[in-house]
């Protein structure tokens, strides 16, 4: 079933368009994640859809109603802000009922599902507290807490663990994910951080510059990019993408680069032909790259740039007829600066795109 | 002022369950008593300025209110009898109660016309103009808007006077001719008067709302005006208090209006205390008993400002403004 319904949505403020012709569909119970860079127009949905930003036109249908000129509180929505929001002459308890108050909910009802959210959330013995006592983590926890106590149609989250630090955002993105699969309500969450996205999500939706730039699970927006801003903007380090012009010789499609000639495999040299393109970018993620000491055919010669330890890997930046490419090898691995090595691709898991419109190919 | 600083810093990883290194130190007491002194030597040329401006004058007041005063000859000391003679002032009595009906009426309508006008006006599309527009009567005289007021108020060719006539809702003689209306006539030019004051200092406050707090109530549910009492209204209320001093005191000192409109009269109608205190000093040259009653007005209007800028500064109020500050 369809929980939430964006058509043909624009918004403009003024002469600037923030969301370009935005179309999404998200069924009931789902987790989607809306992922861009900052200012690609996430806040600006998420607003239009809680009813707080005028949509310039298209309809936003949640369930089969159709909510473009309700109120906010006509909507049954609710929503994490990214800086909280919290109110600050009110304690922790009247913050986390504040939504149930309003719906004038009998007090006791009130206390006990605050008293509910707020042991789920590990800060039931916060609630008399006010927000300037708390941390980081916990406003954030509290925020969170004003919205799950209530059962509204679908949450809505914009950044909630944007400010909070690397370990912190960790753990939240794992309790938000169980939290989510717990209530069951459908989600819409924004973020700018691939990796939140990746993890959390049961379909991503990208944008850039205000526009969809796919909707798909996880798995598909990493391993399938539909162009190549997608595939450079998921994935941590990011994918290599190599400008090459593309050359058939015989019966071998060659990708030419001003520092190194590769042959395609099957796969690749038959969409490369069938495309017509001439000029091609090369995407290999990291992972797909290997590192050796000792040439082979087809293996491109370079020299290490520089090394840095990921922890578990080791990303080494290898430049080769002035691009980088970087490989993520062996946190051993033996390769100092300045050292001459060979790499070559794991063409199973390669993608081509278009050089001019950036679109796959492959 | 000596700050002695103990300062902690202690650091809890919120991930885990063990405390983090924690260091305690205190910096070593510095001598401040010779700066200070160098401090207290830079503010003379100023505390001496103001001694001789303020506190001679009010030294001289307290004088003025133990003594007969003779103009041109000695004084002669009569202790406390110009005060124990307020008591049985009938006329002072009045003075009172008057004031602190007039001082109330104006202050409540003031208030409630001014936020009311302040929320019309916020991200009003023409704000601007608006605003400076609703500003021109505090910019008056209040001699010459009481004068404008009392033409207009004129029973035989006030403009007002006859637009009220015309509806029914007036009789022959203007409201200030009227025992039982004189007082509303003088409270509306001052709410008239005085009210952008409260709009602009209103204004600024809302200014301030923090919008987000805003938002996430609209999302919880509230409408427009619950928005207002449960988030606007809070973040404005330390500014109004300060709208409130301000008014209050200016109603107990400011008579300027009243003396042009109606001197106190008919009768004693418009007669509040400080008007009294001016026929007392300035008409009758009762410059003793004057003084003493003005030394009352005086320490009462001190009195309760300290108490209005103790609410104000009471914790609560003070991290309500420290919040706005994130
Ligand atoms: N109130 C506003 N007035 C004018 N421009 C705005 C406003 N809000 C956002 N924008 C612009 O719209 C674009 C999208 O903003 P936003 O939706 O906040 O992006 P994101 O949340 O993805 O960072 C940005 O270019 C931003 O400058
Ligand atoms: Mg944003």
């Amino acid at each position: 079933m369809v929980a939430l319904k964006i058509e043909n949505v624009w918004k403009y403020y003024g002469d600037t368009v923030a969301v370009r012709d935005l179309n999404l569909e998200c069924d009931d119970g789902e987790f989607v994640c809306m992922l861009g860079p900052s200012g690609c127009g996430k806040s600006s949905t998420m607003r239009m859809l809680a009813g707080l930003e005028h949509i310039s036109s298209g309809d936003i249908l949640l369930g089969d109603r159709r909510i473009n000129d309700l109120a906010p509180k006509d909507r049954d929505i609710a929503m994490v802000f990214e800086n909280y929001a919290l109110y600050p002459h009110k304690t922790v308890a009247e913050n986390i009922g504040n939504p149930l108050r309003l719906a004038k909910v009998a007090k006791h009802e009130i206390r006990k599902r605050v008293q509910e959210a707020a042991d789920l959330l590990e800060i039931g013995h916060l609630l008399d507290r006010k927000p300037m006592e708390l941390s980081g983590g916990q406003k954030q926890r509290v925020a969170i807490g004003r919205v799950i106590v209530r059962q509204p149609q679908i949450y809505l989250f914009d950044e909630p663990i944007a400010h909070l630090d690397a370990k912190l955002r960790a753990r939240m993105r794992s309790e938000l994910k169980h939290l989510q699969q717990h209530l069951g309500v459908t989600t819409v969450y924004v973020t700018h951080d691939q990796l939140e996205a990746l993890s959390m999500a049961d379909r991503i939706a990208v944008m850039h510059e205000g526009v969809l730039q796919q909707f798909g699970t996880p798995a598909e927006i990493y391993s399938n990019p539909v162009n190549a801003w997608v595939a450079g903007f998921v994935g941590e380090p990011a994918m290599n993408l190599i400008a090459c012009s593309c050359a058939q010789e015989g019966n071998a499609v060659n990708l030419m680069h001003d520092g190194f000639k590769i042959t395609l495999d099957d796969r690749l040299a038959k969409a490369a032909l069938s495309s017509g393109e001439r000029d091609l970018r090369l995407g290999v993620r990291p992972e797909n790259v290997r590192l050796t000491a000792d040439p082979d055919d087809g293996m491109i010669a370079g020299t290490v740039f520089s090394r840095q330890l990921l922890g578990s890997d080791m990303l080494v930046d290898v430049l080769s007829g002035g691009d980088h490419i970087r490989v993520r090898t062996d946190p051993k691995s033996p390769f100092e600066a300045d050292e001459k090595c060979y790499v070559s691709f794991d063409f199973d898991h390669a993608h081509l795109f278009s050089a001019e419109t950036g679109i796959s190919i492959v | 002022m000596l700050i002695e600083a103990k300062t902690s810093f202690v650091t809890v990883d919120e991930d885990h369950d063990y405390a983090a290194r924690t260091i305690d130190y205190e910096p070593e007491n510095r001598n401040t008593a010779p700066r200070r002194r160098f401090h207290l030597y830079l503010m003379l040329p100023a505390i001496i300025t103001l001694a001789a401006i303020t506190i001679y004058p009010f030294f001289w007041l307290i004088y003025m209110s133990l003594h007969k005063i003779v103009i041109g000859g000695a004084d002669r000391w009569v202790g406390l009898k110009n005060y124990a003679g307020l008591l049985t002032d009938e006329k002072n009595i009045q003075g009172w109660l008057m004031l602190a009906k007039y001082s109330g009426l104006c202050l409540s309508f003031e208030i409630l016309v001014g936020v009311l006008l302040a929320v019309i006006l916020n991200n009003s599309r023409f704000e601007k103009v608006l605003v400076t527009l609703v500003l021109m009567p505090m910019m008056m005289s209040p001699v010459v808007a009481g004068l404008l007021w009392y033409y207009l108020y004129n029973g035989t060719f006030g403009w007002y006077h006859w637009l009220f006539q015309s509806l029914g809702l007036l009789g022959e003689t203007s409201i200030l001719a009227d025992y039982g209306s004189a007082l509303w006539g003088v409270v509306i030019v001052d709410i008239w008067q005085w009210t952008p004051l409260i709009t602009l200092i209103a204004l600024a406050g809302l200014k301030r709302v923090p919008r987000d707090q805003v938002e996430a109530h609209m999302v919880d549910g509230a409408g427009p005006i619950r928005n207002f009492f449960a988030i606007s209204l809070p973040n404005i209320y330390p500014f109004l208090l300060i709208g409130i001093l301000l008014r209050f005191m200016d109603n107990f000192r400011f008579i300027d209006h009243i003396l042009a409109m109606t001197g106190g009269g008919p009768g004693n109608s418009t007669r509040i205390l400080p008007v009294y205190l001016f026929d007392v000093s300035f008409q009758f040259f009762k410059l003793g008993r004057g003084a003493a009653i003005a030394f009352t007005l005086l320490a009462v209007t001190i009195i309760l400002g300290m108490i209005l800028v103790r609410v104000f500064e009471n914790p609560a109020q003070k991290k309500a403004l420290a919040n706005q500050k994130d």
